[in-house]
């Protein structure tokens, strides 16, 4: 099992008057080569979860083991350090800085990592060339298309080859066709033995055939029809 | 595990030079103000070192007591007999007359001390035969015959020759040879310096025979220069007489620059605060926020991150004082510290033309160094410390 939850919850600022309780207990697992679709409405707790998956923070309470080590009581800095061998991010708005190349952004993970610049581009060309960008490759990140961009996204995220993908709400922002293509490229790295999940509520989303598992939540709670 | 470290810090600070890249106009004017303090703070060490070590010098060469007579607070000629008086005193070792003066060449444009005096007559250690570069000092029989310093040899331009002329004051010449040249190393005393016979300075600057300047008197016991100096008073009521301390002393005030550089280093560490609080008071910007956001949710650590603000402080302020030093030492030699120069009328009393030969001890670069570039490093990298506030959670879409 890649990612296996039980009995997870999160209470952002715990003690305080202003505290949340995002996730009630939730017991999730996804083993590898699956995707996944959190859904559910806004303020349910999807980005929350996806935070615990990601290595961002650890729960409140509850276990949380993702890719054989557990989360839970880990210092940040060892979070920070697992999360970037196990984690790819797809973020909403992709979260490309727009004044770097598009080779600088799909290197950025590899920066702290003590990569070499040889190397970065070695690894980064493969996967313009993956994704039929290549030609952008010197561009500023900031004048290229919607679809470039989104595929700069993806790149990035497997730069540093990372067994799980996590995408949060990565179709917000696109239109039907990049949504759609978005979702072939899922299809094609789960083929190619990615573990991926995305939360969002987009139809094109959680209907595409390639999706295994809906996980419905509700009020930070998995919500079982 | 080595090898990891150098690439990964090579990698941080090259993101931090794109960084700076990306936001070039700021960049560029922190940089630009940072190096304008740098600027003024080593243009002012250079002239006060280059001031005080000539003091130095002047000193090393000044007699332990010095007599002069004033008029109307200014210097005047008086007569060689003034030294019988001072016969009766104990502990003088000797008495040597001397005429001092500065000749403005018109041909030229240059100032010339001139020193008139029987060098064989001061004391061993006190002679000026150790700063000769070659030749020999004119004794008491040898008219017309000079020692010049570096730069009025270059000045005088003589080709091949040896002799050259200046003007007495009814504009009739007066002929010299050289006869030796002082050492470049003490050139920050004997640059501009002419020394000759006594006879042949007054009959440069027409003053009458038995007349001098000044009379050197030299003690046996430093320690009773004081003592000596105030029976020289009651000996010669008219006479003002001058202790080496004593004008150590006046140097020093008119530089005053042990203080002065202490409150302008001060002073310069404020600006470089100002600086900062002007690029840093506002807090992260959004953009700052989101940058770091994402580059922690990629992976990188709080260290990381702060390693990137360091790398940038060190290298605009690296380049600030690269920048900053070279162009002091531009402004104190090749425009002779011009933006100094109504700080600096005081030295006029002493020397009617400052040539400026800076130097700069390593200490003192250290010193400017430690008051600016380590209060700008710490200001920048301490504050960088709120990037770890940034939760990388934000970066995730909500
Ligand atoms: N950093 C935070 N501090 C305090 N409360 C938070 C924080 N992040 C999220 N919350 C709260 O936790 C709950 C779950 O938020 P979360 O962002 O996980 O929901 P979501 O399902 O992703 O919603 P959306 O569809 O709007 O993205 C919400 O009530 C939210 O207000
Ligand atoms: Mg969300």
């Amino acid at each position: 099992m890649l990612i296996e939850l039980s009995e997870v919850s999160k209470i952002y600022n715990q003690g305080h008057p202003n505290e949340v309780r995002a996730l009630t207990d939730i017991d999730l697992r996804v083993e590898q080569g699956s995707m996944v679709c959190l859904k559910g409405p806004s303020g349910s707790g999807k980005s929350t979860l996806l935070a615990i998956i990601g290595c961002i923070f650890p729960p409140t309470s509850g276990r949380a083991a993702i890719a054989e080590k557990q989360m839970t009581r880990l210092p940040d800095r060892f979070l920070t350090l697992h999360r970037r061998e196990t984690i790819g991010f797809i973020f909403q708005r992709f979260n490309i800085l727009p004044e770097l190349t598009v080779l600088d952004n799909i290197t950025l993970p590899l920066l702290p990592l003590g990569v070499s610049p040889k190397e970065r581009k070695l690894r980064a060309h493969a996967l313009l060339e993956r994704f039929g960008i290549t030609h952008r490759a010197q561009f500023p990140a900031g004048q290229i298309s919607g679809g470039e961009l989104q595929r700069v996204a993806i790149a990035r995220a497997l730069i540093n080859n990372q067994p799980i993908l996590l995408a949060d709400e990565p179709t917000a922002h696109l239109d039907t066709v990049l949504s759609r293509e978005f979702m072939v490229i899922m299809q094609q790295l789960k083929e190619a033995g990615k573990t991926i999940v995305i939360a969002s509520h987009d139809p094109l989303v959680f209907e595409h055939p390639a999706i295994d598992r809906i996980v419905t939540i509700k009020d930070g709670r998995i919500h079982v029809p | 595990m080595a090898q990891y470290n150098i690439e990964k810090q090579l990698n941080i600070l090259d993101y931090a030079l794109s960084s700076l890249w990306r936001r070039r106009m700021k960049s560029l004017s922190v940089l630009l103000v940072f190096a304008a303090v740098i600027f003024l703070l080593a243009s002012f060490q250079m002239v006060t070192q280059a001031l005080s070590d000539k003091a130095k010098q002047v000193l090393a060469y000044t007699p332990e007591i010095t007599l002069q007579k004033m008029s109307a607070g200014r210097q005047e000629t008086f007569p060689l007999t003034y030294k019988d008086q001072l016969d009766g005193i104990f502990g003088i070792r000797r008495v040597v007359p001397r005429i001092w003066g500065y000749y403005f060449d018109e041909v030229r444009l240059a100032n010339y001390t001139v020193m008139g005096m029987d060098t064989a007559e001061m004391p061993e250690g006190d002679r000026l035969d150790s700063a000769l570069a070659s030749g020999k000092m004119p004794s008491h029989e040898e008219s017309g015959r000079v020692v010049i310093g570096h730069s009025i040899k270059k000045g005088l331009d003589l080709g091949g020759r040896s002799t050259f002329s200046l003007f007495r004051p009814d504009l009739s010449l007066k002929p010299f040879e050289i006869s030796g040249e002082f050492s470049q190393n003490t050139d920050i005393l004997t640059n501009d310096l002419m020394v000759m016979t006594l006879d042949d300075a007054r009959d440069l600057f027409a003053i009458p025979a038995g007349q001098v300047t000044d009379l050197c008197v030299y003690v046996a016991n430093p320690k009773e220069i004081d003592t000596i100096a105030r029976k020289i008073s009651d000996a010669l009521p008219a006479v003002r007489v001058l202790t080496r301390p004593q004008i150590q002393k006046t140097y020093q005030v008119v530089f005053g620059w042990r203080s002065g550089f202490g409150s302008i280093c001060l002073l310069a560490a404020l600006a470089a605060f100002v600086i900062l609080a002007w690029d840093k008071a506002s807090g992260l910007s959004p953009e700052e926020r989101r940058e770091i956001a994402i580059l922690k949710v990629l992976g990188w650590e709080t260290s990381d991150l702060l390693a990137v603000r360091f790398w940038e402080s060190v290298i605009v302020s690296g380049l600030a004082c690269i920048l900053g030093m070279t162009a002091a030492y531009i402004h104190v030699v090749y425009f002779s510290a011009s933006l100094f120069r109504p700080v600096l009328m005081g030295w006029s009393v002493l020397r009617p033309e400052l040539h400026l030969l800076p130097s700069m001890a390593a200490g003192d670069i250290l010193l400017i160094l430690a008051f600016t570039v380590i209060p700008y490093l710490a200001a920048t990298v301490i504050p960088a410390w709120r990037s770890a506030t940034v939760p990388a959670d934000s970066a995730l879409g909500g």
